[in-house]
């Protein structure tokens, strides 16, 4: 049995760790969340009773069930009767995987291909196509019943038309993308009960975490398992419906009381609702865009923190950088706030790596780290990407933990590219990879040069696996494009191997981010830009003010102790406008402080 | 759960071969070299754990010699299990890998390994023309070992075994027709490292081991030190603590006798004086090194046992050779029960051989008595002892007929009450035939004795030699035992010897008839009558069944022994049979009188008097090379035994020209001319007509040359 320490858990976590049966679980922000989670999935997994089952947890990103993973390796529980991965991951290892030989589609064999393949099937049937398509407008997402396009009315009919043929040629080449991922497994869920009854009965418990930026679809596979399971799989469904920000992209807050019917569980609804992360001021101040009845207070560290909160709207957009680093100075310098824990956010329409590249100008005793930042193609499921996380960390015993798990990762990569695997143990390749040196200075180059070496002390002939050599071509093609792109931005220092090696790195600079970004994320100080109205919220959301409302309580939750948020005029808005702040942004009172 | 059916393809012996077990136990038989041991290879490659990994990469030499060119072929080893629900829990894990999901349920699970060529190959053959022999060889020509790979999958819809299929999936070789489609959902999917099958049910596999002893003395197999740690999984480290502190003050101890100081000391010194102060070692100690490891320390365990005085115990090299093995089967069963309580919804235990291990009187009480629940066992066995106890619809019998190894299941489509009546008659010796290469059924004791006397004689080979088995039936009920033998069960050929039961003596009615004549009329009447049946009946039998023939003596076998010619020798036996002279005379004159009515009457009471059996041995002693055999021994003989090949035929007339020899009526010279003919023969320089005819001309009185007329 999994014990822990007094001091580890509030009483509130404790209860909702302890509840038996199925739990539904509302978190305000920094309210534990994560940590509740790991010592839930530690404690369930040592609950468990026999060894043919599973305790599954759906994160909404790799990084998220890396985290925790490692976390609850080092609270001592063994994991390896744990599941964790994002719902794509779930769907391929669980369902699709196994019982592909039951769809006429897949029965054949299929390949997933990423985003980036799939941006460029739309960037090219778009321009097929005509009549102005952009690849933003081929956004869609599908649910139980069909399909869901997000599209303005007016180009909805040449869209289906694009989806349609892209489909089709998706099919024709065996190849799914990530939306269709979903769409296979709720129809094989759906059509062959054998297989729910057989996953429901090997999952003791199912955990969700971001429960609100899940889809319908996904609510739907794991409301299926759950109910073919006859209440013997519990579920523990975590999230918190303020920050459902992705609604663009069909993520909702489901009610506990639908998906007990979806999935024939019955929930005990609880909720956390003391924040341990922000001063009292900052709770009070977000509680303004909390649009849950329950209230917030806060409980940590900084409960008594006299923050300074500001809002700006009268900076111009010419002045913003100039804005940004007064404020970047005043936490750092005035208010000794170290540069790892300042964040500057911006809704993702904005050219936030331009934004980075200016800071870094502006203020070059400063690092940053920032999107767009990245010199190398970033898919996580490129075998090609799994092996340079492993290259480009060193050997250390912090990393030991999280660098063996890689390797293991390259390895089941390697079986799956019919490479065989027999003589490569996670131990031998890290050696392998440890033994590896260049002098080569271009980051690239130095990749793909680790790459070859690796490759013959492992004895794996990339030509013999055509995914290897797919994913190969994808790799450079999509490094090279991405580089070439940011050096004539004017990032020139970036082609270098060490910023090939910052990517991985502890991050020890300022951070740039989308506010979509931050999710999860918490910064001593956060600086908010670009608070626009028709970007934040997005002019193509259903319900503006509920976006508004939620994007604006994730960024000012975010911060431990400032708070800094500026709706810069003078950004053009098509020919004749400009952008007007954030409706409910403006109309918030609240007492704001000067920064002087 | 169990395992119904494993086939096998282009597996080591195996063609391609379809095993069928049954819940319970399930025997293997066949001789040595039938494949036995490659079989239950097979089922360790997808079963046990234990088997190294490196196992699973098979190579050149374990495809079928058989199919020549191995280069583009396929190895399958294909496991199905019956029995199954997906509404156990505890099956879930396997069944997501295995299970074979049929409308809304799971009704069998599958699990299979492939050893293929990689993708790239299957590609380059999918794109060959078809019928581009030239393209074909040029890819084989290339291929190596490291364009293959061994994938494991579940829930195949495939019947491997069906070359159709097999050709439909792998390729038609000699057409050159290859699939285009790399992947076949029929195969089945993948099963992904992470399930291995074999950690989610229990397996034991008991081998043929010879030598106990050593297997004990070794570390990494003794299995006192499995069972040590199988029991609790690990040692527990906080138990062992204490363990390892007495073991350290041990060495402390040890280290702290005076004596051992002293040494210490001497050697310093000693050095110092030898070598000087400035080249002797800097310090030097003598240390304990008892380890305090808990694995190194259980090294120290042994077994003791007494075997026949409770009194002293031996260690286990001073145990009989039996003995030692009766306790590694039990440790060995053991270590198997300590599996099934971990939580396995099914277990195997295979066990190679277990006449290797024991007695077989303690083998049939382990068979008997091994009826766990959940648990399958299967063994394979050349004793006739063991297979007596399992039954006759859990065996398996392999068979090899040159490099090819078949696999027959002799109940297959049988009724229950067929299979009551076989498992009847097999007793320990009828046994026997499940494992002959070709079997003779005969009545009654006369023929039991006397058949392999005569062919001895005859043809100077025993029944062995000839890979025959004759079995006493002791009744007419051939159809119980006859019916192993076909086309569906075992593939090999069975030759039935009978008696028509003709009377032969005249059965019409006659006023001036005794009563005791009339009696036996009536008797004889009635033998004939159910002769006549009883042919019929067999012959319908046999009908149609390429495996089985009937032979009939016309009347029964010692009457139609005199029939044949042999008058003699039955003569020469009268003082045997009778003592008194007057009697001796009488039945001397019957025998040698030529009516049948005579001779015949006469042998049956000679029989009657001491016993058909004792009888047919006395009968034996006067068998001679020149005895005549009755044809339908003859016909039974060769139907059995078929095709004869050369080297018999040839051993048949060295037999004969040394009988020849013997008799002292031929010159040596005559005897080395046919012997050379002989030799020509069997070098296959002339055929068989002509050493035939070579020895009609050369010695045209022997008794062989009217049996080898009808050849």
């Amino acid at each position: 049995m999994f014990v822990w320490n007094a001091e580890d858990l509030n009483a509130d976590q404790v209860k909702a760790i302890e509840q038996p049966g199925s739990v539904f679980l509302t978190a305000c922000p920094g309210s534990g969340k994560t940590r509740t989670l790991t010592y839930k999935i530690a404690r369930e997994l040592s609950l468990l009773t026999s060894d043919k089952q599973r305790v599954v947890a759906i994160t909404y990103t790799h990084r998220a069930a890396d985290e925790i993973q490692e976390r609850i390796e080092q609270l001592g529980v063994d994991t390896t009767q744990l599941w964790i991965g994002t719902i794509h991951s779930f769907c391929l290892e669980w369902i699709l995987r196994p019982y592909a030989i039951y769809h006429p589609e897949l029965k054949h064999g299929f390949r997933v291909i990423n985003a980036h393949d799939t941006e460029r099937a739309h960037e090219l049937l778009c321009s097929q196509h005509g009549g102005g398509l952009r690849i933003f407008d081929c956004g869609h997402y599908l649910t139980s019943a069909g399909y869901v396009i997000s599209c303005p009315d007016w180009k909805r009919a040449k869209v289906e038309a694009v989806l349609q043929q892209y489909w089709a040629e998706l099919r024709a080449n065996r190849q799914i993308d990530f939306e269709m991922i979903l769409d296979y497994a709720y129809q094989l869920v759906r059509d062959i009960p054998s297989i729910g009854i057989l996953l429901g009965s090997i999952f003791a418990t199912v955990l969700v975490d971001e429960y609100q930026d899940t889809k319908e679809i996904q609510y739907a596979i794991l409301g299926a398992i759950l109910k073919a399971s006859n209440c013997k799989a519990k579920a523990f469904i975590v999230g918190d419906p303020n920050q459902a920000i992705y609604g663009s992209l069909g993520g909702y807050a489901i009610t506990p009381a639908e998906f007990s019917t979806l999935s024939g569980a019955s929930f005990t609804e609880m909720d956390l609702s003391v924040n341990y992360r922000s001063s009292d001021r900052i709770v009070t101040y977000f509680e303004n865009y909390n649009q849950l009845t329950s209230k917030i207070s806060a409980g940590g560290k900084h409960k008594t923190f006299v923050s300074a909160i500001s809002y700006d709207y009268a900076t111009h957009r010419t002045a913003l950088v100039d804005e940004v680093v007064r404020l970047i100075r005043y936490n750092v310098e005035t208010m000794g706030i170290v540069p790892g824990e300042v964040c500057i956010v911006g809704p993702q329409w904005l050219p936030l790596a331009g934004m980075t590249r200016q800071l870094m100008a502006a203020l070059p005793d400063y690092s940053f780290s920032g999107p767009g930042m990245v010199p190398f193609a970033r898919d996580i499921d490129n075998f090609w990407y799994k092996l340079s996380r492993i290259i480009l960390t060193e050997a250390s015993p912090q990393l030991y933990i999280r660098r063996s798990r890689w390797a293991g990762e390259v390895i089941a990569a390697l079986d799956l590219a019919d490479i065989n695997t027999a003589a490569i143990t996670r131990k031998s390749l890290l050696r392998a990879s440890n033994a590896i040196s260049s002098a080569e200075t271009d980051g690239l180059k130095y990749l793909l040069e680790c790459f070859d070496a690796l490759s013959a002390a492992l004895g794996i002939d990339r030509a013999s696996s055509p995914m290897l050599v797919e994913h190969y071509d994808a790799f450079v093609e999509g490094s090279q494009r991405r580089l070439d792109r940011l050096v004539a931005d004017g990032a020139t220092a970036i082609a270098e191997v060490a910023m090939f090696r910052k990517v991985f790195n502890e991050k020890t600079g300022i951070t740039v981010s989308t506010i979509h970004g931050v999710k999860g994320a918490e910064f001593e100080a956060v600086i908010a830009f670009g608070l626009l109205e028709g970007m934040v919220p997005h002019f193509n959301e259903g319900d503006k003010i509920a976006a508004a409302n939620k994007l604006l309580y994730v960024i000012c939750s975010r911060a431990k102790k400032n708070l800094h948020l500026i709706s810069e005029a003078g950004r053009r808005r098509g020919q004749n406008n400009v952008y007007q702040p954030t409706d409910i942004l403006l109309a918030c009172s609240f007492g704001y402080d000067q920064i002087s | 759960m169990h395992i119904s059916k494993l086939q096998l393809v282009n597996y080591r012996n195996f063609a391609r071969a379809t095993v069928k077990f049954e819940k319970g136990v399930n025997t293997i038989i066949g001789e040595n070299g039938s494949g036995k041991t490659n079989l239950f290879r097979a089922i360790r490659l997808l079963l046990d754990d234990n088997l190294l990994r490196m196992a699973h990469r098979l190579d050149e030499r374990d495809f079928h010699r058989g199919i020549g060119e191995w280069r583009g072929h396929w190895i399958i080893i294909s496991l199905e299990f019956t029995d199954v629900s997906q509404d156990e829990t505890i099956q879930s894990l396997f069944l997501h890998g295995a299970g074979n999901i049929t409308a809304a349920t799971v009704d069998r699970a599958t699990y299979n390994l492939i050893f293929r060529p990689k993708a790239v190959i299957r590609q380059k053959l999918g794109e060959l023309a078809a019928g581009d022999h030239a393209g074909l060889a040029a890819l084989r020509s290339e291929m190596n070992l490291a364009d293959y790979e061994t994938i494991f999958t579940g829930k195949s819809s495939a019947d491997f075994c069906n070359p159709k299929i097999y050709r439909s999936l792998v390729g038609d070789f000699d057409a050159v027709i290859f699939p285009n489609e790399l992947t076949s959902p029929d195969i089945g999917g993948i099963v992904p490292g992470m399930f291995s099958i074999a950690r989610e049910i229990g397996f034991t596999f008991v081998q043929a081991l010879r030598d106990v002893v050593a297997e004990f003395q070794n570390n990494r197999t003794n299995p006192l030190l499995t069972l040590l740690k199988g029991k609790s999984g690990e040692i527990d480290p906080t138990a062992f603590a204490p363990i390892s502190a007495l073991v350290s003050n041990l060495n402390n101890a040890i280290e702290g006798l005076d004596d051992v100081r002293a040494i210490r000391t001497d050697i310093r010194d000693t050095i110092t004086d030898a070598a000087g102060e400035t080249y002797s070692p800097k310090s030097l100690s003598i240390r304990s090194d008892l380890s305090d490891e808990a694995d190194r320390l259980f090294q120290s365990l042994k077994l003791f046992v007494g075997e026949s005085e409770a009194s002293y115990e031996g260690g286990i090299h001073e145990l009989s050779l039996g003995g030692a093995n009766l306790i590694y089967l039990t440790l060995k069963l053991l270590e198997f029960k300590y599996q099934k309580v971990k939580q396995t919804f099914a277990n195997f235990l295979v066990v190679e051989e277990p006449e290797a291990h024991i007695h077989t009187h303690i083998q049939k009480t382990l068979f008997d008595r091994l009826k766990y629940d959940d648990t399958q066992i299967i063994y394979s066995t050349h004793s006739t002892h063991i297979s007596e106890v399992s039954n006759v619809e859990n065996i398996n019998i392999l068979g090899r007929d040159g490099g090819v190894c078949e696999v027959f299941q002799p109940a297959a489509g049988l009724d229950p009450g067929q299979i009551g009546n076989i498992q009847r008659y097999l007793d320990a010796v009828r046994s026997n035939l499940l494992f002959a290469k070709s079997v003779l059924l005969v009545e009654g004791d006369a023929e039991e004795i006397l058949v392999p006397i005569l062919i001895k004689h005859v043809f100077g080979l025993s029944l062995d030699e000839l890979g025959i088995s004759l079995i006493n039936i002791r009744s007419t009920g051939f159809e119980n035992v006859g019916v192993l033998f076909h086309d569906l069960r075992i593939r090999k050929n069975c030759a039935i010897i009978t008696d028509l039961d003709l009377a032969f003596i005249d059965l019409a009615p006659d006023p001036l008839d005794s009563d005791a004549k009339i009696k036996a009329k009536k008797r004889a009447l009635g033998s004939q009558t159910s002769g006549a049946a009883r042919s019929i009946r067999l012959n319908s039998f046999c009908h149609g069944n390429a495996w089985l023939t009937a032979h009939f003596a016309h009347h029964t076998f010692e009457v139609d022994f005199i029939l044949a010619g042999n008058s003699a020798a039955v003569v020469s036996v009268l003082n045997d049979v009778y003592t008194d002279a007057g009697t001796i005379a009488q039945a001397k004159a019957d025998l040698e009188s030529g009516d049948i009515a005579r001779y015949g009457a006469r042998v049956l009471t000679m029989a009657k008097q001491v016993g058909k059996g004792w009888f047919a041995i006395i009968l034996g002693k006067a068998i001679t090379p020149d005895v005549h055999l009755p044809n339908y021994l003859l016909s039974a003989l060769f139907s059995a035994h078929r095709p004869i090949s050369v080297e018999t035929l040839a051993s048949i007339l060295e037999h004969r020209l040394k009988v020849q020899l013997e008799s002292g009526l031929v010159s040596l010279p005559q005897i080395d001319a046919m012997s050379d003919h002989v030799g020509r023969f069997r070098r296959g320089e002339i055929d068989f007509d002509a050493v035939r005819a070579e020895m009609l001309k050369a010695f045209p009185g022997d008794r062989i040359n009217t049996v080898l007329a009808t050849l």
